[in-house]
């Protein structure tokens, strides 16, 4: 668990400001308060727990940290 | 395999002829850099530069004594990130005060320690609040949290860093900044168009093989043409206007302060602090921690490393007292840390 490591995940759900998410099949729960357009099936980065970014060319997600 | 993109990234690289220095500021990138065998294929011309790139490698050991006060003397239950926990203050680590009985959570997210909070209501919980921009407003959501859920024994240990000043103060070890990438994110590439304004050059950098390499090819494409420069190689999460909602959090809930940096010293306005709205929720204040002088250990020179001035293995320490099992300085402790790359890809550096 350190810290600076951002890793990209994919939403599966969202219910208030919490989105459900899977990264490579391991899935935990992320806030989404930061990212105001956003839904199931978008990719986006996660850092320390929470979204900081949708990531807009998902053919870009695969081993970015 | 190299993508055709790579490929040409990599033409370009290898074959300048100017003398370049590039320095990263991510620990990410230090990593990645070395893992991807980045510096194997550098010509002698370029020549790349760790710096201050790690939260952990800059949190003075004085911060770390303000923890294991609060662990051992308040009998709190210090909440942090795992890489924090080996950090040797100027007595201990974390890691040594768990051993003697001290209550260590290691957690993944600000916002678990708030959690932890609601579970423990009998105990205090402090969350070590060390980070860039990209980490520090997950902080500031775990305060917000906090004070929504009206929670009377949730507080933050602030230690948090703003990367804008630094460029300005460690701009003569380099030519070339490789900005970091998820620090962008959150702040977007405005700041750096202002950076080229005063003569500071970068490239906001991603993490892949492809984009690193694209990143290191423009820096030479763009240095050439002899003007300063600000460009974005990470376009897919990075844009100019950045995160606002989280900087936006970032403001309502933290004031600018003068921060001390592991081996370089106080830099102004480059720190942030709760503000008074949320003084409650601030360690130092709520604990009353008395003030613990900044002492550096003087065989460790960890400050030259994060400037740039030397390379880990001009360290005496560096792998013979100071190891990844054993370490004496910040930038060996965490995984990000410039020594702990040199350490674990020793073989490949060049």
């Amino acid at each position: 668990m350190i810290m600076c490591v951002g890793l990209s995940a994919k939403i599966k759900k969202i219910e208030n400001g919490m989105a459900l998410v899977d990264a490579d099949g391991a899935q935990r729960e992320v806030s989404v308060e930061l990212l105001p357009d956003i839904e199931p099936g978008d990719y986006i980065m996660v850092h320390a727990g929470i979204g900081i970014a949708k990531i807009e060319n998902t053919e870009d997600v695969t081993d970015a940290q | 395999m190299l993508s055709e993109t790579a490929r040409k990234s990599k033409e370009i690289i290898q074959q300048n002829k100017t003398p370049l220095r590039i320095m990263e500021v991510c620990g990410t990138h230090t990593h990645e850099i070395f893992r991807l065998g980045i510096r194997n294929i550098l010509p002698e011309s370029v020549k790349l530069i760790s710096g201050p790139g790690c939260p952990v490698c800059v949190t003075p050991e004085n911060f770390i004594d303000e923890a294991l006060f609060l662990a051992k003397e308040k009998k709190c239950i210090i909440g942090t990130f795992g890489d924090l926990v080996r950090v040797p203050g100027s007595g201990m680590s974390l890691e040594k005060a768990r051993a003697q009985g001290a209550e260590i959570a290691v957690l993944y997210s600000p916002l678990d320690a708030v959690t932890l909070a609601e579970k423990n209501p009998d105990k205090e919980i402090v969350f070590l609040s060390v980070g860039f921009e990209t980490t520090t407003p997950a902080h500031c959501l775990a305060v917000i949290h906090a004070k929504k859920k009206n929670l009377k024994n949730f507080s933050i240990l602030t230690a948090n860093k703003i990367m804008d000043n630094v460029y300005e103060t460690l701009k003569d070890s380099t030519d070339v900044y490789l900005y970091p990438g998820h620090v962008s994110v959150i702040t977007g590439t405005g700041i750096y168009d202002s950076l080229k304004e005063k003569n500071i050059s970068g490239v906001v950098a991603g993490f892949t093989a492809e984009e690193i390499l694209n990143a290191v090819a423009t820096a030479i494409l763009k240095f050439k043409e002899g003007k300063p420069f600000s460009e974005n190689a990470y376009t897919s999460v990075v844009k100019k206007e950045g995160n606002p909602a989280a900087r936006k959090i970032v403001a309502d809930t933290m004031d600018i302060c003068t921060s001390t940096w592991r081996g370089l010293g106080e830099i102004k306005d480059s720190g942030l602090k709760l503000n008074d709205a949320f003084a409650e929720f601030d360690a130092r204040k709520k604990f009353c921690i008395p003030e613990i002088p900044y002492r550096k250990n003087p065989a460790c020179r960890c400050g030259e490393i994060l400037q740039g001035k030397i390379s880990p293995v001009e360290c005496p320490c560096f792998g013979t007292v100071c190891t990844p099992r054993n370490p004496v300085g910040a930038c060996m402790v965490s995984s990000e840390g410039t020594c702990s790359a040199f350490y674990k890809y020793g073989a490949l550096t060049k």
